[in-house]
């Protein structure tokens, strides 16, 4: 087809595309080397000093990223074995199927920061219901306020909130499997365990791959987990890079800087992320 | 060495899929299922691996009672209709899976593998994926593995219906080869098939099977020469025996009051009385004194012509041993090869063979 003002007809979507992707990538670029703040707000020049100051002068941030590293990798991998072996259990056909697919789903149909308060008061040291059960036996660990147990209570809400996705995508790649092979298998003499290892697990390879990284995309955003459940605390010991920007930012109003934080973090993720698919299809599917 | 099935029924829903089988298969020999689709033998070969339980009866192999044994254990081998393979192997992978499975040492494996290879004819693959093979290629990756297994049972559930004219008749070659070298190894071979003319070819003691019944068993030539029912009969024949109902009287045959022969001298001691007649599609022949028929349907297949013949509600198939047109209505004049006629009873039990003595 050959008309003159076929271009237009793209307009809208480039409109929003430059709205909403490409200016504020651009746009966080250049306040990256501005020094905005609340004393000088405004669009200055101050050339790369923001990325030495981050690079030789904040081992905050870099606490806050290798934190947030360990808490995505650890979350993911226990939510893919959780969620791998929820949708193996309930992809034969077992009694009440039908409910335990349903079940294994609700707590991703519930609202993550509401579910986050519930959490906070599950495991309130001194209210909460489950430092009541526990001092039964003469325990209240201190769940939010001590370093080591807060990690651990986010990573419990977030393994909790968001295995039911991995759920999903996993039971959705189980039923799109070929029978056949495991016919095969059967007779070639698998035992049902060796058939998970050498023919399910393989062919779920595709799958999985996508899965995870889907599912790590998501962990690295963790904030709101952070935010409602220990606000960083104690101290910055579960402060994840998100947040940190979003202190930086929105609560000490160093705007340059913060953009600064946020532009290096988005390279980092866009390097490691893409190695990480790169290791996980050598080793998933051994090519 | 044998695998006995006891009375074996197999009935998921109203009806039966394996129907009271009992049977008798020796090592070193072949034997082919012959039924017609939804006859019930897939669910025997796969009652056989282990792939089904029945609800009753039992298999016993070697004194052992198969049933017991799951699938993994029993050491059989099997083949399916449609190409099976593990798509994430590679034709190398493939067929030592099953090695594999058995903790077997490497150098060994290695060496059953290539011996399997060889003998399907897959040297040259072994790195190819299964996805970058043709049909008949990947068929012969399922047959290797089930090889380099070394299956006291092999099992092979219409391996071949899946290809095309040319790979069929070259790999139904291989697999008589394949199966005579086997034989030394004193397995059991059991073959699965729609197509009379293969069962024959392959030229193994022939179970017929319908409904989930067992009908006949014997040899391809007692099979073909004496059906023990009408049934076998059809199911024998390619095209399917016509089989009409007749009425003996007086030394003659009349099929639907229109067409009457006399009956030849063996026949003459059989009592007036109705009966059903099987001619072959190719004891048929055109004569221009014979009976008139309409021509329902003409088709060619390969040199011959088959005609699909209806005289009022008499209707026959016949093979023309030539490739012919004819035009649908066309009138064309038949008659009955009368030395090769079959009679049944109406219950359909055979009553008399032409190759009777």
């Amino acid at each position: 087809m050959n008309f003159k003002h076929k271009y237009v007809f793209l307009l809208p979507g480039l409109i929003v595309l430059i709205g909403i992707l490409i200016f504020p990538i651009i746009f966080t670029v250049r306040l990256s080397l501005s020094g905005w703040n609340s004393f000088n707000p405004g669009l200055d020049f101050i050339g790369l000093k923001n990325y030495i100051r981050l690079f030789t002068d904040d081992p905050r941030f870099w606490q806050s990223f290798f934190r947030l590293s360990f808490l995505a990798i650890t979350t993911v991998f226990l939510q893919y074995i959780i969620g791998f072996a929820l949708a193996h259990m309930v992809w034969k056909d077992i009694k009440f199927k039908r409910f335990f697919r349903v079940l294994f789903l609700i707590p991703m149909m519930t609202t993550p920061v509401i579910m986050t308060v519930i959490w906070r008061t599950f495991f309130h040291e001194s209210l909460g219901p489950l430092n009541d059960f526990l001092s039964i036996f003469g325990v209240q660990p201190p769940w939010l306020s001590s370093p080591g147990l807060a990690k651990v209570s986010i990573i419990v809400v977030e393994v909790w909130q968001w295995t039911s996705f991995m759920f999903l995508l996993m039971l959705a790649g189980l039923l799109s499997l070929p029978k056949e092979p495991f016919l095969a298998a059967a007779v070639d003499g698998a035992s049902p365990f060796k058939k998970f290892i050498y023919v399910t697990f393989p062919l779920m390879a595709p799958i999985s791959i996508g899965a995870i990284i889907i599912r790590l995309i998501e962990a690295s955003k963790i904030m709101d987990t952070v935010f409602v459940l220990t606000s960083g605390g104690p101290g910055t010991s579960t402060e994840t890079s998100s947040f940190f920007i979003f202190i930086k930012g929105l609560r000490e109003f160093q705007m340059g800087y913060a953009a600064t934080a946020s532009f290096t973090y988005l390279i980092i993720m866009i390097i490691s992320l893409t190695i990480i698919v790169k290791v996980l299809t050598k080793v998933l599917m051994r090519e | 060495m044998s695998l006995m099935l006891n009375h074996i029924s197999f009935k998921p829903t109203e009806e039966y899929h394996l129907n009271d089988i009992s049977l008798r298969f020796d090592s070193g020999k072949m034997y082919t299922i012959l039924g017609r689709t939804l006859s019930g033998k897939t669910t025997l070969l796969k009652t056989i691996a282990g792939l089904q339980t029945p609800d009753s009866g039992s298999i016993n192999f070697e004194d052992t009672d198969f049933l017991s044994i799951p699938v993994w254990k029993r050491n059989v081998a099997m083949v399916y209709q449609q190409f099976i393979n593990y798509p994430h192997l590679n034709v190398r992978d493939n067929v030592a899976f099953p090695l594999k499975q058995r903790k077997m040492d490497e150098n060994l494996i290695e060496k059953e593998v290539q011996e399997a290879m060889e003998k399907v004819g897959l040297i040259g693959f072994e790195s190819r994926k299964i996805q970058e093979l043709s049909g008949g290629q990947q068929q012969r990756v399922a047959l290797a593995r089930s090889l380099a297994k070394k299956a006291k049972i092999l099992l092979l559930d219409e391996p071949l219906v899946n290809l095309d004219y040319k790979l069929r008749e070259g790999l139904r070659e291989e697999f008589k080869k394949l199966f005579n070298v086997s034989d030394e190894s004193n397995s059991i071979l059991i073959y699965a098939s729609t197509d009379p003319l293969e069962a024959m070819q392959l030229n193994g003691d022939i179970i017929v099977i319908d409904e989930g019944k067992i009908l006949q068993t014997g040899t391809a030539k007692d099979v073909f020469e004496n059906p023990a029912t009408a049934k076998v009969a059809e199911i024998t024949n390619d095209p399917a025996m016509n089989i009409n109902k007749c009425l003996i009287q007086d030394n003659s045959l009349i099929m639907n009051d229109s067409v009457q022969i006399q009956i030849p001298d063996e026949l003459k001691s059989v009592p007036n009385g109705k009966y059903l007649v099987g001619i072959r599609a190719t004891d048929i022949y055109l004569d221009d004194q014979g009976f008139a028929f309409d021509v329902e349907i003409s088709e060619i297949s390969g040199s011959e012509t088959f005609l699909h013949l209806r005289n009022n509600n008499l209707k026959c198939v016949a093979t023309i041993e030539e490739v012919k047109t004819y035009n649908t209505n066309e009138v064309v004049k038949i008659n009955f090869d009368k030395s090769k006629i079959y009679l049944f009873e109406e219950s359909g039990d055979l009553r008399h063979s032409p190759y009777q003595q």
